[in-house]
Formats: C-alpha cells, structure tokens, sequence
C-alpha cells in the first residue's frame, strides 16, 4: 500500500467519542473559559448558537423589512405625507416599486423620490384619500394625462 | 297640512334676515334646501389646464430628448425587476440572484422589467414598467456557485428531538454592462411594439 500523503499514516486517532466531540469543539473554538474546553458546557453553548443562527435567518428577514418601512415613512414625512396615503397613492397610480427600492431611493436618490410622493399625493388628492390636508391643484406634477384622471 | 304651512310662513319671515347669516346658521335653519343655495364653485376649465400640463409635459420630454441626445445625461441608474425582486442597478454594478435561475455563465442578457430609470437631471417612472424598448439593460452573467453552507438546527429540550440539515442554494452574480436610453421620450405611451417577440 503507496501512502502519498503523511496523513494517512496517522492511525486513526480513537473511537467515534473522539469524532463527535471534535466537531463540537471546533464550532467551540472561539469561545472564551471552560465552555471552550469542556464537552459538556461546549455542547450545550454551541446547540444554542446553531439553533439561533436557524432562527436569524428569518429574523433577518423581518428586522430588514421593519427598517425599509421606517425609512420609507422617514422620508415620506420631510413632505408631510403619511406612509399609508403615500403607499396608496404610489399603488393607485400603478407604480409597483417595493419598500426596498424606495428606501433606497428616499437615501441615494431623493429627487426621484420627492417626485414620487408628489405623483403620489397627487394621486391621493384626486382621488380624496384621508390624511392629505393640502388639496393640490394640479400645479405639482406634469403629464396629467397620463395618470388618466378626468 | 297645517304643519306645512306654518312653516312656509316661518320661512317667509325669515327671509330678510337670512341673506345676513352665516353659512353655519344657514345649515342649522329649517328652510328648504331650494332656498340654500351655496355660492357657485369656481368654475375650473379643466381643458384649459390639461393642456397647459400637456404642453409642460412636452416641454420636459423635449428637454430630457435633448440631453440624451446629445449625451450630456450622465450615468443613469435604473430600478429592474429580476426573479421577484428588485434591484436599484447602474452600470459596473454586479448583482447576486439567489436561488434557481437557468441562465448560464458567459449569457448576455437585456433585463426588460425596468420600473424606473433616472440620472442627474431626471427620472423616468414606469407603470408598473417602462414602455418596451425605451431604457435598454444589458448585463452579463458572470458567476454561478452556491452559498455557503447554512446549518438548519433544530432542538427542543428533555424531548429527545434533534434535527440538523445542511443546504446550499445556487447563486448568480451578474455584471450590467450598459443602461441607456434607447427611444425618445414622449409623455404619450404608443403601444405599436410587435407584442408578438414579448413575454409581458
């Protein structure tokens, strides 16, 4: 039997108590005092964390969700229109963009986004939604004739 | 009957004194409606308006047509809709699309779902999309692998319930090449696109 690598000289190092609690020990690698060394404290620390990296992941989901929504309202508030009478109005005029989008367009782009609220509180104006104090006279957005509104 | 006429008569005496009430008393009064007549609105020309909007509108597509033609927009950006979801894109930018997704490596693809387009001085909003062949999207498919290894663990305690499973998911990265306005802007859409070659 030819062994190409020194490794495989190596005899195997022990029973399969050695393999489990290896595998265990090296997700405890970076831990600091005994959960470090010890099996038992080890198992339990890195049972926890897998079990929570699991959960993260939806979770992630829903914090990155919760903070587009912020964002968008943020941003939609510097012209005094409500979130739910811009997303509305946003959705009345056909324009399908996501929370993700507009957030980052109400940070990177904020004149697309300020012409956004405007088609939208326009939108919102025409068709009498709640929450839009200022009825705006048509002065605010061009291409009336494409929102179809007469 | 009599009830009637009481009033009518409770009204015709009142008649003098209405014209210098407020709005406000007007609506509490028991006289009919016929007799409460609001000032008139204000007669908007609508007409008038709409075509002062149309010739803006045309103003703004005049300028914007300019500016692309003579090339001084600057790098657009541009909001695309690829595999459910979207994705805010300019040029050199690579884009990681999770999940199955036959394209190949070395494809060179147009993304057609563009819901916005923008550069310095302007932003074209589409609805929901931008008219077929208006703003162009070419992109290069340069990478497919799969994601790391994601651990799904799952445990409850004294319960002698353990479970763990391993996944990876396939990813592509692709590079968009070129975002460029291709058609002029004109705020009517015109639907004379062959819509036999398109899939939306």
């Amino acid at each position: 039997m030819v062994f190409l690598s020194l490794t495989q000289l190596v005899r195997s190092r022990g029973p399969d108590e050695f393999w489990r609690k290896r595998r265990i020990f090296k997700m405890a690698a970076h831990y600091r005092n005994r959960p470090r060394n010890v099996y038992s404290l080890a198992v339990r620390i890195v049972h926890r964390a897998l079990a929570y990296a699991t959960k993260g992941r939806k979770l992630k989901k829903l914090d990155m969700a919760a903070l587009w929504t912020t964002r968008v309202e943020a941003g939609c508030q510097q012209y005094g229109v409500p979130l739910e009478a811009f997303k509305e109005g946003l959705a009345r005029s056909d324009i399908m963009l996501n929370k993700k989008m507009l957030s980052d367009l109400a940070i990177w782009e904020p004149r697309s986004f300020e012409a956004l609220v405007k088609i939208s509180r326009e939108r919102a104006a025409v068709e009498g939604l709640p929450d839009i104090k200022q009825r705006s006279a048509f002065n605010q957005v061009y291409g009336l004739s494409n929102l179809k509104l007469d | 009957m009599s009830f009637l006429v009481q009033s009518v008569r409770h009204v015709l005496r009142h008649t003098t004194q209405r014209t210098t009430l407020t709005g406000a008393m007007r609506a509490l009064s028991l006289s009919p409606g016929m007799h409460q007549q609001n000032k008139p609105a204000p007669v908007v020309d609508v007409a008038a308006i709409t075509k002062d909007q149309q010739k803006e509108c045309q103003l703004i597509c005049d300028r914007i047509n300019q500016q692309v033609a003579k090339a001084e927009q600057g790098r657009l950006f541009a909001v695309v809709h690829l595999c459910g979801k979207q994705f805010k894109i300019t040029p050199g930018d690579i884009i990681l699309v999770e999940g199955y997704w036959p394209p190949t490596i070395g494809d060179e693809i147009s993304l057609d779902k563009v819901l916005l387009a923008g550069a310095r001085d302007f932003t074209i909003v589409g609805r929901p999309i931008l008219e077929p062949g208006l703003v162009t999207v070419k992109a290069t498919v340069i990478e497919k692998t799969l994601t790391h290894t994601k651990t799904h663990f799952k445990k409850k305690r004294r319960k002698q319930y353990m479970r763990i499973n391993f996944q990876r998911s396939p990813n592509t990265m692709i590079r968009i090449n070129s975002i460029e306005v291709t058609q002029t802007v004109d705020g009517t859409s015109k639907a004379k696109e062959d819509l036999s070659r398109r899939l939306f």
